[in-house]
């Protein structure tokens, strides 16, 4: 449900009030285009599907209404504008540890003496997350991205989705588990599975 | 979550999940919370999906760079306005309504009476003699089918 100052900006942009769409547009403007950048991966062509994705949104703002959350139905419609591309495009890119510039794979390689969650937190491994995450199927890369960055529920997430909460449920736990594998596969650790 | 040996043990993924993501009812969360306190390997497997959000929450953020609102705005200005949306009043539709269900009444009013009045009697069956094997009017062939018994010749 969107909130006060929300639902009238809304209602005035729907009414015709371009400004007021505008004032939608800065206040979501980042969040959608950090979405589209991690699911299609090249910056330029997500500049150009964010906005692609808010004249869809305007042109599709007759038909919101004050029951579904503007966020999910917005993250919804960028979701749609970049599976066309990624559908379009066939994406299949592999990067794998040896194409990492030479002296690279040392630093990338983590302590293993250090605690996990402090392994992921430093730089090198922030980035090798980045490559972990491209690599992933274009559904759980978007899941992990809308439950993790996004911050959504899982009731959001079936919404912004259309699928099931409980589907919801089964694609993040095997999005984390091919994430946890793919991170590893990177880091040389393995996993006792 | 099973409660086998720790050892045979597989942890249950999309409960953990859920678990870390605050996303179990109450009973489901103390069912996991006692599990975990006494199995090594889903606690270990825990603490493995904890990091990895960690790193998640911690990727870079990034931002368009410039304001896609004056943008968005100025592509607005030249699209052709569309219609407002108009609220339809419930008796707006009315006089259409009327007419509609007068048509019909007047249709099946006048096939009543098609189908009930004299006009709908079955024709006699010497009316079919114009079927005959001879149209009217054609000249006869001086089959005796030709003729009706006591017609005049």
């Amino acid at each position: 449900m969107a909130d006060d100052a929300e639902s009238g900006l809304i209602a005035r942009a729907q009414a015709g009030e371009h400004r007021a769409f505008a004032v939608l547009v800065r206040q979501y403007q980042d969040r959608v285009f950090r979405f589209i950048l991690r699911l299609v991966g090249a910056r330029d062509e997500a500049m150009d599907l964010t906005q692609e994705t808010f004249m869809k949104a305007h042109q599709a703002l007759p038909g919101w209404r004050p029951e579904a959350q503007f966020r999910t139905w917005l993250f919804r419609i960028a979701h749609n504008t970049a599976l066309d591309v990624l559908r379009r495009r066939q994406r299949i890119e592999f990067v794998s540890f040896s194409d990492l510039p030479a002296g690279e794979e040392d630093h990338a390689l983590p302590d293993p003496a250090r605690q996990p969650d402090e392994r992921l937190a430093d730089s090198q491994s922030i980035e090798l997350l980045e490559r972990t995450l491209q690599e992933l199927p274009a559904e759980h890369r978007e899941i992990l991205l809308l439950r993790e960055v996004e911050d959504m529920s899982y009731t959001e997430i079936a919404a912004t989705l259309g699928i099931a909460e409980g589907t919801v449920k089964s694609r993040i736990a095997r999005a984390r588990s091919a994430a946890l594998a793919g991170y590893q596969r990177h880091t040389g650790e393995h996993r006792d599975e | 979550m099973n409660e086998q040996p720790a050892a045979m043990h597989a942890p249950d993924l999309p409960e953990l999940s859920a678990y870390l993501d605050g996303e179990l009812d109450a009973g489901g969360r103390q069912r996991i919370a006692t599990h975990l306190a006494g199995c090594a390997t889903c606690a270990a497997h825990l603490a493995e999906l904890q990091a990895l959000s960690a790193g998640f929450r911690a990727l870079p953020d990034e931002k368009l760079g410039f304001d896609l609102a004056g943008v968005i705005e100025g592509r607005l200005a030249h699209l052709p306005r569309p219609p407002a949306v108009r609220r339809r009043d419930w008796w707006s539709g009315l006089p259409v309504a009327i007419g509609a269900a007068a048509s019909i009444a007047a249709g099946v009013f006048m096939g009543s009476t098609l189908v009930a009045g004299s006009a709908a009697t079955a024709p006699r069956m010497a009316a079919l003699r114009v079927f005959d094997t001879m149209p009217p009017g054609n000249l006869c062939i001086g089959l005796e089918s030709c003729y009706v018994k006591g017609s005049v010749k």
